[in-house]
């Protein structure tokens, strides 16, 4: 048999051009959704942080009554999804991201500020809202422990409605969170402070959880 | 980075590039002039139907050929020893055009050559006794052959009325099909021709022999005979054939099975066609194909096992929020959120749209041939849940079959 020509050599070249400018952009395109998200994020967390803020001073300064008022549920309920968001990033972009260690850095001050306003909400409304500060590791050795502890919490925020769930970086640059670590004389991760009372390392079983709570 | 994102990227870079070439190539063919037969050169053909209990669907297929605008044919009826009234009903349209035969049984290829031996035409029809054709499709067909490296021409295989999900699903992957087949002629590298229906120059049997006996795909297996032997296989759209889709997982699997044995047997047979002495056939098309296979099955069988841990991930999440899963109708802000950013700031969700994209071209372009296409839209939504784990299925207990040295035969069936 004769050797078949190919029909054009050219083609090759230009299919070969546009699959890698394609390739490429829907990565740029990727990088821009995951860069807006970040901002987005980032303009939600000053929002929440602000309207914490806000509730305290008006309670604190200005002797409003937080008793009544709707929005300690909202504040709580944007608290969790952007709990929710942080992991997110975690997972896309990666735990030692820089932009997303700002971000936790940020939402930890954020939990810690919703942390005693819930604190004062308890005891000047009489009510019994449960608390667990998390304290939890992405190292290596700990990350394994952290996130089957993690989910054994999400568990018991699952059964139980007044419970408030505070989760910490041991690992993260945070002054406060050193010092909330101090605090509760935490060492090791993981490790929930229940109540400000009850400290259990390792929390692995969600009856030995729940038989602490309010 | 994992090697498993290593191999998902290269597949989806080697399937852009694939693609881009295919449109190209399709583009540059249309702008082609060819040579065609008219009205009064169409040559006489042979329509050989080897049947085997097919009582359901012969008559309907005989009907289907004689209703055909084709000016001068004939029908050759080989009954493969049918142990039902297939033989007793294709004897009704016996007549100076339709002889009728019947013959012990020995299989497809067996049946076929003793048709092709009977025939009279200069081009053969190969066709399956549940497949009906329209009445234009033979007279569109053999118009390529004025051509005279064309040694074969394949038409647009439609499956025939699908009912259930498996067959919505094979009546999506034969429309797409219908693209890249023309996309392959348009480059002259066509090496698969449908059992259910083709046409073949006579002489090509005469100077190069039958079909193969006991070739579990003997069809793909001339198909690559012909390209083997410097010749081509042309692709007509414009010819619909109407074809029978296995209906249970079984028949589906067996087929599959079948085919994909069949072709990676025929494959390493005429594997000296793989190189640049074949052209864009032997150095670009086949090897694309098969390494898409095999990248393909591992992309499919590991984003398999990843979604499940996945969904299981997610409903864990969804559980510690308190979503309430009933309302599920009632979606939420911060469930679309979630879904939006997690889906699609990933580069993959992106490429699998952008491949979506390219399909529905593929499905303008099907439709543009065949006309209008009902339930399009559920199909391709169960096209999209489906094909891929299916695909991923079938190929993996091909290779099984291949690695326990296991034979697959036609009456496997």
């Amino acid at each position: 048999m004769e050797k078949r020509d190919f029909e054009s050599k050219n083609r090759y070249a230009i299919s070969l051009v546009i699959a890698t400018v394609v390739f490429l952009l829907i990565f740029a395109i990727s990088y821009s959704i995951s860069y807006f998200e970040l901002q987005r994020v980032s303009n939600l967390q000053v929002g929440v942080g602000y309207e914490i803020f806000e509730d305290k001073l008006g309670h604190s300064f200005f002797n409003e009554q937080i008793c009544n008022g709707s929005s300690f549920s909202k504040v709580s309920q944007d608290l969790s999804f952007q709990g929710r968001i942080v992991d997110d990033l975690e997972r896309r972009l990666g735990k030692q991201n820089e932009n997303v260690l700002l971000r936790k850095q940020f939402y930890s001050l954020i939990e810690i500020e919703h942390f005693e306003f819930v604190r004062e909400f308890n005891q000047k409304c009489r009510e019994d809202l449960n608390t667990i500060l998390f304290f939890y590791s992405n190292n290596v050795s700990e990350i394994e422990d952290s996130e089957e502890a993690g989910r054994i919490l999400g568990s018991v925020s699952s059964r139980n409605e007044n419970l408030i769930i505070y989760s910490f970086d041991i690992d993260l640059e945070s002054e406060l969170v050193n010092k909330l670590e101090k605090k509760y004389n935490v060492t090791a991760s993981p490790t929930a402070v229940i109540n400000e009372k009850t400290k259990i390392k390792l929390p692995a079983n969600i009856q030995e959880i729940e038989k602490h709570l309010q | 980075m994992e090697a498993i994102t290593v191999i998902v990227y290269i597949s989806i870079y080697l399937g852009l590039f694939a693609t881009t070439f295919y449109i190209l190539s399709f583009i540059s063919y249309s702008k082609k002039e060819r040579v065609f037969y008219t009205d009064e050169e169409l040559p006489a053909v042979s329509v050989i139907i080897p049947a085997y209990n097919e009582e359901g669907a012969i008559e309907k297929t005989l009907k289907s050929v004689l209703k055909s605008d084709y000016p001068d044919f004939e029908i050759i009826v080989v009954d493969d020893g049918s142990t039902d009234r297939t033989l007793k009903i294709a004897k009704k349209f016996a007549s100076r055009k339709t002889r009728v035969f019947h013959k012990e049984n020995g299989g497809k290829g067996t049946a076929l050559n003793f048709g092709i031996k009977k025939a009279k035409g200069k081009i053969i029809f190969t066709m399956d006794a549940d497949t009906t054709v329209d009445r234009k499709s033979m007279k569109n067909m053999v118009r390529f052959f004025k051509d005279k490296e064309i040694m074969s021409v394949s038409p647009a295989i439609v499956i025939d009325k699908p009912r259930n999900i498996l067959q919505r699903v094979q009546y999506m992957e034969y429309l797409l099909g219908l693209f890249l087949r023309k996309a392959f002629a348009s480059i002259k590298s066509i090496y698969i021709t449908p059992g259910a229906f083709s046409a073949y120059r006579k002489s090509f049997f005469d100077r190069h022999g039958l079909y193969e006996i006991g070739n579990p795909t003997e069809d793909l297996e001339m198909a690559l005979r012909i390209q083997y032997n410097g010749y081509y296989t042309e692709n007509c759209p414009e010819a619909p054939a109407y074809t029978t889709a296995p209906a249970t997982f079984r028949e589906l699997m067996i087929q599959r099975r079948r085919w994909y044995f069949g072709l990676l047997q025929n494959l390493w047979r005429y594997r000296k066609i793989i190189g640049k002495r074949y052209g864009d056939l032997g150095a670009f098309v086949i090897p694309t194909a098969l390494s898409s296979i095999i990248l393909s099955v591992i992309v499919i069988v590991y984003m398999f096992f990843k979604t499940l841990f996945e969904v299981k991930d997610s409903l864990i999440f969804y559980q510690s929020i308190n979503f309430d899963f009933p309302s599920t109708l009632n979606v939420n802000f911060y469930f679309i959120e979630r879904v939006l950013f997690l889906f699609f700031s990933k580069p993959v969700v992106l490429f699998i749209i952008l491949f979506m994209a390219v399909l529905g071209f593929y499905m303008h372009y099907a439709s543009k041939k065949i006309g209008r296409l009902s339930g399009l839209f559920v199909n391709l939504v169960l096209f999209y849940l489906f094909f891929a784990i299916l695909f991923g299925l079938w190929w993996v207990i091909t290779i099984f079959y291949i690695a326990l040295s296991k034979t697959v035969k036609w009456r496997d069936l």
